[in-house]
């Protein structure tokens, strides 16, 4: 749940560095804890698809997916060193300190979806915000339908979380379909756009009681969206996550508002119906 | 609401009697030509608070709202790492603020206290602060060519959220009104004095004079935000708006109504880092880049149209009870390229409109 209104919005709270995993190049997944119990016990009821603000002292604060499910034990984040704050997370070692202030944004109503198909494509660093309802899906597994994920990136090295992706499709929770814009070393694997996906031979995609997900670059989500609207696929059911640059993360500094939806309160979560409806182009 | 009657040479007792009480008092001053400022009355400068003056351009909600602010400290490196939140609200009093500004504050209060969370440094500042409203009663200095309270209906005299208003009422006195608890107490002090029924008569004809003697600004927001509301305004008349726009984010500085901030580090001593929040204006054009360089509003135009949308759209007058202008006309007296609030509202007016889309664009 969101923090009380009482609160101060605006103080982020200690987190120490637990360990850092290399994922992708210029990927990395920071595990992190509070430094207070208290913090991490309240901060765990996050919901899949929120995300939270974290804080480098000195050079800024951005907002950062949470791509653990709340049913996993750590937190952490998975974050692409592009500019001074990434980089300066990128530079912390186990033990370092950094803060870290949320949950925020509406997450992805999972009880919402309970009896339908799961269909989540991505593209990208897009498949950062749907780790978490994956996860969340595989781990409440007799409430959902069929779980299929499709996801592309550039090269076969820049697919991430594929450790991850191996083990969920083993013992037949989910499919994972995999594809590369170009292959390199060996991927023997299908190369294309991640819309091919969906007609490839031996791919059997369930329309009816389904929900899409969509992450990834806006380009890709366009021609996905065109994809499987043309399959039949409701704008209602189609789900996604909308990037804006954000300074505040609670509804008041005006950054992220697009249309007439504040994205970090009324968001990042929305499904196309409301996208279209925002009256200014995503 | 109780009302009482002051002699005009004790008027800016009032100001004592708050400084008295442990407030800082703000007023406003006359500088040069049409300058004017608010600033804090000392001993010194108390002579000079002006009762009749042009409404400051630097509007007072820099007293709520700063355009500088410290939100944290943060102490020491990654041993000993302590957050300090900043929290300065000493109580104050704003003598003077007009009616438009009045409603500019209630704005601010919707705003940063309302939906899923409150801003608490807003918010300390905000129940700190004493508001002593000033109606506009003189032509020649109160009330500006630009002004355009009366499309706004926040103006020429406020009716809410003060907690005393002042009229003059041009004998030689000042009708007092109370609109909280706070405002009056001040009632018992010996400078009021009990109203006739006179005068509230002569209050009502004065208030009506007024009314007719504004200038020739008028904003008629009804059309503009039916379509604004409906998006069926031209790329055309955006672009023909955007031309004008000189990306100054002057507009945006002045509006009582604008709220937009951004958030920074800065380095304070060799282990101290303070945050602060500074305001920032949607008509630049880094308010929304992203990382790649990419922009989502990369025309002027759609930053233009960003400003108006985000004062005119109905869902947001619904969520926010009024439009986002309370009719100052500071925008239209800043702005270089004449696209304040009353011309782009007669520039979207007068342009055809689309018909409604009932089809969102296809993407
Ligand atoms: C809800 C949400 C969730 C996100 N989740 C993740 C995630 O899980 N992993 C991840 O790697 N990235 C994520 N991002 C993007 C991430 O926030 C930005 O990459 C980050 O803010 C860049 O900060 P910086 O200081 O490193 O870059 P800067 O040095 O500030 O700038 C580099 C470039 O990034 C742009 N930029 C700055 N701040 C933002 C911002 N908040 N959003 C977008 N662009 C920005 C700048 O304008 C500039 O073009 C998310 C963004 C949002 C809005
Ligand atoms: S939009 Fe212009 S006229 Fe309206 S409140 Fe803001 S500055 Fe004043
Ligand atoms: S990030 Fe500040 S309003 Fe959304």
């Amino acid at each position: 749940m969101n923090p009380p209104n009482t609160e101060n919005i605006y103080l982020p709270k200690l987190a120490v560095l637990d360990r850092v995993v290399d994922d992708i190049p210029e990927v990395k997944t920071f595990y992190w804890r509070f430094e207070d119990p208290a913090e991490q016990a309240k901060f765990k009821h996050f919901r899949p698809g929120q995300f939270a603000q974290v804080s480098l002292f000195g050079v800024g604060e951005f907002p950062a997916s949470l791509p653990p499910s709340p049913t996993e034990e750590e937190t952490f984040f998975t974050i692409r060193q592009v500019g001074s704050c990434t980089s300066a997370l990128h530079q912390l070692k186990p033990r370092d300190k950094f803060a870290v202030r949320g949950p925020y944004g509406n997450g992805f109503p999972m009880e919402e979806y309970e009896g339908r198909n799961l269909t989540f494509v991505a593209g990208g660093i897009g498949l950062i915000p749907l780790r978490s309802c994956i996860v969340y899906a595989l781990q409440n597994r007799a409430k959902y339908g069929r779980i299929q994920v499709f996801y592309g990136a550039k090269t076969p090295g820049e697919l991430m979380y594929l450790t991850d992706l191996r083990a969920w499709e083993k013992g037949g929770a989910m499919e994972c379909h995999l594809t590369v814009d170009r292959a390199a070393n060996g991927w023997d694997g299908h190369v294309g756009v991640v819309g091919s996906l969906f007609k490839k031979s031996g791919v059997d995609m369930p329309v009816d009681n389904t929900t899409a997900f969509v992450c990834g670059p806006p380009v890709m989500f366009r021609f996905v969206i065109k994809d499987l609207l043309a399959l039949g696929f409701k704008e209602n059911h189609i789900m996604s996550t909308l990037e804006r640059y954000m300074k505040c993360g609670v509804g008041k500094c005006g950054h992220c508002c697009i249309g007439v939806a504040y994205i970090c309160v009324d968001g990042p979560v929305f499904t196309y119906e409301q996208i279209k409806k925002l009256g200014e182009d995503i | 609401m109780k009302a009482r009657l002051i002699d005009s040479g004790n008027v800016l007792k009032i100001v004592d009697l708050l400084r008295a009480r442990g407030r800082e008092v703000i007023a406003p001053f006359c500088g040069r030509g049409r300058d004017s400022y608010f600033d804090t009355v000392t001993d010194e400068n108390r002579a000079q608070v002006r009762l009749h003056l042009p409404n400051p351009y630097y509007p007072p909600k820099r007293f709520v709202f700063p355009h500088i602010e410290r939100l944290m400290r943060v102490h020491g490196k990654n041993g000993a790492m302590t957050i300090e939140p900043a929290c300065e609200a000493p109580p104050r009093a704003i003598f003077g603020i007009r009616s438009c500004d009045v409603a500019g504050l209630w704005h601010l209060d919707r705003f940063y206290l309302g939906r899923d969370y409150r801003d608490v440094y807003y918010e300390r500042r905000r129940k700190n602060l004493f508001l002593v409203n000033m109606v506009c009663t003189d032509p020649a200095q109160d009330i500006g060519n630009d002004c355009f309270c009366l499309c706004a209906d926040t103006g020429p005299a406020a009716r809410e959220h003060f907690d005393l208003q002042l009229m003059d009422l041009g004998d030689g006195q000042f009708m007092a009104v109370a609109g909280t608890a706070a405002g009056e107490e001040l009632f018992s002090e010996p400078i009021f004095r009990k109203g006739t029924g006179a005068c509230v008569e002569r209050r009502r004809a004065i208030l009506a004079e007024v009314r007719k003697r504004f200038g020739t600004t008028t904003s008629w927001f009804t059309a503009t935000v039916r379509y604004v509301s409906q998006g069926t305004i031209l790329e055309k008349t955006w672009e023909e708006i955007g031309n004008r726009c000189l990306e100054c984010g002057g507009c945006t500085y002045v509006c009582p109504a604008c709220t937009c901030f951004t958030v920074s580090d800065r380095q304070v001593g060799p282990e101290e880092v303070e945050r602060v929040r500074i305001w920032d204006s949607c008509g630049l054009s880094g308010f929304t880049r992203m990382a790649g360089g990419f922009n989502p509003r990369r025309a002027v135009h759609d930053r233009r149209n960003r400003r108006f949308f985000r004062k005119l759209a109905q869902y947001f007058i619904q969520r926010e009870l009024a439009v986002a202008c309370v009719g100052c006309g500071r925008c239209a007296a800043v702005c270089h390229g004449d696209i304040g609030m009353p011309s782009i509202v007669e520039m979207i007016r007068r342009a055809a409109p689309e018909p409604p889309k009932n089809e969102p664009a296809q993407h």
